[in-house]
């Protein structure tokens, strides 16, 4: 060791002891003789800085991770909204378990994202939203239409099927063959459904309006001749189609796109793509066909079997 | 002067552990052993905190490099290419239509051969697509059969096609809507490339794209992460280098040791300089992901978009008992380029005129999320520029659906041909403006890490001679 005087030393290559005038340079040659056992202070020093790294690592996942209250994928049990009224999508039954293609599809999906278990709980269409937004509810598979005001407050995965709106009149009513056919004729106006609008308004066609107090009571009008055409969402119309066999068609015409998406709380990214990948293996391995065949396929209507286009997560 | 010294050099001296015996020469045994030893133990942790803190951002430049590697040269650019395939899909489609559209009529608008010559092009463009989007799925399996369906699919496609094309040459028809054989044919054709093939493609995108989001979101997470051990093991090295400053000072009553000095401005230059770059680091993998990748994607997407909105005014004329299903799937394009709420077409295109003045806040939607997400310079004006052409775009559509059927054949073929070129080249404007200060980021952002890098090995062996050059001389005061 040279004994220098470099107090600048800002060249780190140079850089060598530097001593202060006056006092003797020990001499460096030769091992250590006598060492006081420091190894075990070194090691304590470095488990602690080891373990201090360890936590800030942590700490960091922890801000900086995305997901501040959790994904779907980190639940024992998930919880999902489902309609309780709507024939062949969701429906409660009496003894309080619920039915549908929503809640087959809703089934599946959860076993593909490795959900342990799944519990069912009713979502209407005034509520689902705030269902998501308090943590009521993990996902929506309600009927539930992706559209970009919906987005701005739900994450949506899917869409897993694109209904439409579609007419229904009866079986031996050949004259209509789309939604312009109706001119002149009597469409079924359901209380607190906007469905005739989209005929009567957006697309003016001119129909009497004919005011029924539910769809239900429509398809009944229907039957019985006082009502000629049921304008609404083509599983709806199904889900009656199936149950009245050949009194009743479906014109399959559609002139809307309802995409119908699975919901979760806004921003769950990691979850919103897993359900999309679930929704496509449910396409691929024929499950999709399956159950849109189980609840929907007496009904005559067109059905479509393959994946529908997603809308992305972001 | 080489690394292994650097890590070797200090805890020799304490190195294997000499049975505790009797005090050396010093009078006072306690203090002649605890002195070196607590020089020792400082100097080792000092050394440790420092290959931690260097570790910390070898390992941290490495993340930033493979983030920029995946978004700016791998993935991202792959994933934009099979935005191109939905395109490529989408105008394949509407070709056909427009051929059949023109009929007999061959010179009408750019005419039947220049349809048929496009139409050729997008099925090499397509094909071209898919291999990368082959190549883009590697072993995911599900991937791999969409890909595997999106071939098959286009196969059976081209067949309907080339039959419709067939049918309706034999036909031979006025301009506008062609003989029901041939509509059948065409109608079975645009379901499977509608309901079927763009779907699929838009979903491989979609997919690829997940990839990528979440090798960002790992990348950023671990130099963010290495941010913070950075500042700590920065902060812990330049704490002990202090401590032992103070402490030799005192015991051997100096005013400070040179070396030490210059070894802690090192550590603590070479740490704060790191948090920064680190820091800046995140900024531009923040800001590649956001202005670039997304921004550029979600472009790719509009364009894709638009070519199949083009396509159903085709076959709105084309096949006109199912005009309303067409017009409403181009409703529905239209409102996820540029979403404004609206029932119906006509309301939908009045408030489009009504509100492109606004600026792009006012809009949700493909184009809107474009121009909401960013504020690139020049950017206003060409997310202006756009907007504007939309806008005619959609008025002369309007015209076309006013129009007799014959007028609106004619419409189709010239105006609104030549408006939606004019809208589709400012989409592509901008998405190339995004694509340089895209291209940009990631040039800025390797740069910068590459100088940490280099600075890396020097810092490193500079603080380790410097230290053993200022703690061995009193260390060896106790021989």
């Amino acid at each position: 060791m040279r004994p220098v005087t470099d107090p600048a030393g800002t060249s780190p290559a140079g850089g060598s002891a530097a001593q202060a005038p006056g006092v003797p340079a020990a001499v460096a040659a030769g091992g250590p003789r006598r060492t006081r056992g420091a190894l075990p202070g070194i090691l304590t020093a470095a488990a602690a800085l080891l373990t201090v790294a360890a936590l800030l690592a942590a700490a960091a996942t922890a801000v900086f991770g995305n997901d501040g209250p959790g994904s779907i994928l980190d639940r024992e049990t998930l919880v999902i909204g489902v309609k309780p009224d709507q024939p062949g999508l969701g429906v409660r039954r009496a003894d309080g378990r619920y039915e549908g293609f929503d809640v087959d599809v809703a089934t599946e999906v959860a076993r593909r994202i490795g959900a342990a278990d799944v519990r069912f709980v009713t979502a209407l269409s005034s509520t689902r939203q705030s269902l998501i937004e308090t943590g009521r509810v993990d996902m929506v598979v309600a009927t539930y239409t992706i559209t970009p005001e919906n987005r701005a407050k739900v994450t949506f995965a899917g869409p897993y099927y694109v209904a439409h709106q579609d007419t229904l009149v009866r079986g031996g009513d050949r004259a209509v063959t789309n939604v312009r056919d109706l001119k002149g004729r009597r469409l079924c106006q359901a209380a607190g459904s906007n469905s005739w609008r989209r005929v009567a308004e957006e697309r003016r066609v001119a129909v009497e309006l004919v005011p029924a107090s539910s769809y239900g009571d429509c398809l009944a009008k229907l039957r019985a001749g006082t009502v000629d055409a049921v304008s609404t969402d083509d599983l709806i119309l199904a889900g009656f189609a199936a149950e009245a066999g050949s009194e009743v068609r479906i014109v399959n015409a559609p002139f809307t796109d309802e995409r119908l998406g699975i919901g979760m709380r806004k921003g769950d990214l990691d979850g919103c793509e897993a359900v999309n990948r679930a929704i496509t293996a449910m396409y691929q391995d024929g499950t999709a066909e399956r159950l849109l065949r189980k609840w929907f396929g007496t009904s005559g209507l067109d059905l479509t079997f393959t994946v529908p286009q997603f809308e992305g997560c972001d | 002067m080489t690394l292994a010294q650097a890590h070797r050099t200090p805890p020799d001296p304490a190195g294997p552990a000499a049975p505790p015996g009797p005090p050396g020469p010093a009078p006072r045994p306690y203090r002649a052993r605890s002195v070196p030893g607590r020089i020792r133990l400082v100097t080792a942790v000092s050394v440790l905190a420092l290959t931690v803190l260097f570790g910390t951002l070898f390992t941290a430049a490495q993340s930033v490099r493979e983030g920029l590697d995946v978004i700016g040269h791998d993935a991202g650019p792959q994933v934009v290419a099979t935005a191109d395939l939905y395109f490529a899909l989408s105008d394949m489609d509407a070709q056909v239509a427009n051929v059949l559209l023109i009929g007999d009529e061959h010179r009408l608008g750019k005419g039947r051969a220049r349809a048929l010559e496009i139409y050729e092009r997008r099925r090499s463009d397509a094909g071209r697509a898919v291999l990368q989007a082959s190549a883009l799925a590697g072993d995911d399996p599900s991937e791999r059969r969409t890909v595997q369906a999106v071939l098959d699919g286009l196969g059976r496609y081209e067949r309907l096609a080339a039959r419709a094309l067939l049918l309706d040459e034999q036909a031979g028809h006025p301009a506008g809507p062609p003989p029901a054989p041939v509509l059948e044919v065409y109608r079975r054709a645009t379901d499977l490339m509608r309901l079927e093939l763009l779907p699929m493609a838009y979903n491989l995108t979609l997919e690829s794209g997940t990839v990528v989001r979440r090798a960002h979101a790992e990348r950023s997470l671990s130099v963010r992460a290495g941010q913070a051990l950075t500042g700590a093991a920065g902060a812990a090295a330049v704490g002990c280098l202090v401590w032992l400053q103070v402490f030799l000072a005192r015991r051997f009553r100096r005013v400070f040791n040179p070396a030490l000095l210059v070894a802690t401005a090192i550590a603590g230059m070479y740490a704060l300089t790191g948090v920064t770059v680190l820091g800046n680091e995140a900024r531009v993998l923040e800001a590649a992901k956001r202005d670039g990748f997304d921004s550029v994607l979600t472009l790719a997407r509009a364009r894709a978009v638009g070519s199949s909105m083009h396509g159903d005014q085709s076959r709105w004329l084309l096949d006109p008992e199912r005009a309303d299903t067409y017009e409403q799937t181009y409703l529905d394009k239209a409102q996820s380029v540029l979403y404004t709420p609206a029932g119906h077409l006509a309301a939908y295109q009045k408030a489009v005129a009504g509100k492109a003045d606004d600026g792009p806040s006012a809009f949700l939607g493909l184009v809107g999320q474009a121009a909401a997400r960013t504020d690139l310079p020049g950017s206003g004006p060409a997310v202006a520029d756009v907007l504007d052409r939309y806008r005619d775009f959609q008025q002369a559509d309007r015209r076309m659906r006013e129009l007799g059927p014959r007028r609106a054949v004619e419409q189709r073929m010239t105006r609104l041909e030549a408006e939606f070129e004019r809208y589709d080249a400012a989409l592509v404007k901008l998405a190339e403006l995004h694509r340089a200060s895209f291209a940009g980021e990631i040039r800025g952002g390797e740069e910068q890490i590459r100088e940490l890098w280099f600075l890396l090995p020097v810092a490193m062996a500079s603080t380790a001679v410097l230290i053993a050059a200022g703690v061995r001389p009193r260390l060896s005061e106790y021989r």
